[in-house]
């Protein structure tokens, strides 16, 4: 008898694991790229970049500002370059949310986060492709448990064209959403 | 009811009795017939619910935690905040709950109350809480032990110490160890007082001599909650998280050369060897070593370092002397190493 009814308790236990499990694994809480404002830059111009990172459902991750002095803070920071230097990070206003570990709500990311670059082309500055190397640091939880901090790779890339090639636009919609400072 | 309804004869005589106007003894009948129906689906109600609650949950327990015995758990030895040494096999003979937190943890700060609340409990008892904050510094660890009064010894561990207890999936994580030294549960998130309490009990009224053979965890149980613990060869290893034990001496340098020769790809901007003794948990650099390894063992190594790769030293034989892989050639010298 026991042993008829042994799939039915490997079912009853799938079904316990998978309701129960998390949406943790080998997978990244976060990915995030760049992108840029124009398809190309000039030498010698502000250039207007956008991170966009996009937090696991289920995870968040703490405002640049967080709540309380001990959370770790979101953070975006590119690596010095001669070629382009950063004038400004701005991030976006975190969501005020509840957890069951805190009384009060914390000012969280969740979902899509776009954090707003503005970088100082250099005046000497040949026509060309650079790649900058920066990183998207954060610290993720769910509602019962935390990550470590660790940071994710987000590589910039930019064209440099020469001042007489006129600049189009791109993803407009998302700068439109960057106060930068 | 005038109208003739078709007969089935297979069917009882009751069945075809008018709705209308029973006689008494239908109508009797009928409601004999509901109550027994309401009387069944009850009988039915409770049945699951025993089912559930003696079958299928110890079932479902039994097989996640029970298969096999309880592993012991590894040895860890730190210096706790107040500069005293601290040794969980001096534990040995009571029990512990070995809690792996960080005080950037919110779900892990919010448990320890329960914790300093359960040590004052049931200290007296044989219950020891151990705290392994995982925070990079102690200087945070340090004021939060003295705000919050905490009863019990915490010391800084670090990701080896996670390793060797199969990783630490998310903080909090914890693991509840019976007095004979061995893993009875890991609990992964923040965990009711309640569950720990519930455990501790059992654990305190076992003999500290010989496993607990019918413990069940209590509460939720995750899939990160599964007990699997590291190998301290590969922890340990000159190439953390690369199982060296199958190279001699020799070409173990020559591969360690070989790592050093190639960039991780991670953005850490180091060489594959100093990316995984400098930042064990990334995953780019242990792959692409684990990788290198592989293609190292074969033969098929095409790497930066222009020597070619000498033959595998013979691996560790099973009890029937055979090899646990194909070896083409014999290496030069026998493995004296580990």
């Amino acid at each position: 008898m026991g042993d008829m009814w042994t799939p039915a308790r490997g079912l009853a236990l799938m079904l316990l694991v998978a309701s129960l499990g998390w949406a943790q694994g080998a997978n990244p809480v976060v990915e995030a790229r760049s992108v840029t404002a124009t398809d190309a830059v000039h030498a010698d111009s502000v250039v207007k970049l956008a991170v966009l990172a996009q937090v696991a459902a289920g995870y968040h991750i703490n405002d640049h500002k967080p709540t309380l002095d001990y959370l770790i803070p979101t953070k975006f920071a590119v690596e010095p370059s001669e070629q382009f230097t950063v004038k400004s990070v701005s991030y976006p206003k975190g969501t005020p949310v509840k957890f069951a570990f805190n009384d009060g709500p914390l000012s969280v990311y969740e979902g899509q986060v776009i954090v707003g670059v503005l970088l100082q082309a250099g005046k000497p500055l040949a026509p060309g492709t650079y790649t900058l190397k920066a990183k998207f640091s954060y610290q993720a939880c769910n509602d019962h448990s935390c990550l470590a901090p660790t940071s994710v790779p987000v590589p910039l890339t930019l064209k440099v064209v020469p001042p007489n090639v006129p600049l189009k636009p791109v993803e407009s919609d998302v700068f439109k959403r960057i106060k930068f400072e | 009811m005038d109208e003739q309804t078709p007969i089935d004869n297979n069917t009882p005589p009751e069945s075809n009795a008018p709705e209308t106007s029973p006689s008494p003894e239908n109508r009797s009948s009928h409601s004999s017939q509901m109550l027994a129906g309401a009387v069944l689906a009850i009988l039915i109600v409770v049945g699951l619910y025993f089912v559930n609650r003696y079958w299928i949950t110890p079932a479902v327990r039994a097989q996640s935690k029970t298969d096999s015995s309880h592993p012991m758990a590894p040895e860890i030895s730190l210096t706790d905040t107040t500069g005293l040494p601290l040794k969980l096999s001096d534990y040995k003979g009571r029990v512990v709950i070995l809690d792996f937190w960080a005080t950037w943890c919110g779900p892990c700060r919010i448990e320890i109350p329960g914790f300093i609340d359960l040590q004052k409990r049931y200290g007296t008892q044989g219950l020891n809480v151990i705290g392994i904050s995982m925070d990079d510094s102690p200087e945070p660890v340090v004021d939060f032990y003295k705000e919050l009064q905490m009863n019990y010894p915490v010391a800084v561990g670090n990701s080896r110490h996670g390793e060797l207890y199969g990783g630490i999936p998310g903080l909090p994580t914890t693991f509840v160890i019976g007095r004979d030294g061995r893993i009875y549960a890991k609990h992964v998130g923040a965990t009711d007082p309640n569950v720990f309490e519930s455990e501790i009990k059992e654990l305190l009224a076992a003999s500290p001599q010989g496993e607990v053979t019918n413990f069940h965890q209590v509460g939720q149980i995750f899939q990160e909650d599964k007990l699997e613990l590291g190998d301290p060869a590969v922890i340990d290893s000159e190439v953390p998280g690369v199982d060296l034990t199958k190279l001699t001496a020799e070409q173990k340098e020559t591969f360690k050369k070989k790592l050093e020769n190639q960039q991780c790809t991670c953005g850490c901007k180091r060489n594959l060897l100093n990316c995984r003794l400098n930042d064990r948990n990334c995953s780019t650099s242990k792959q692409m070593a684990k990788d290198q390894l592989a293609a190292f063992i074969s033969g098929k190594d095409t790497g930066p370092v222009s020597t070619p790769a000498p033959a595998p030293a013979p691996p560790p034989a099973t009890k029937d002397n055979k090899p646990m892989i194909p070896i083409a050639t014999p290496a030069p010298t026998p493995n004296k190493q580990n």
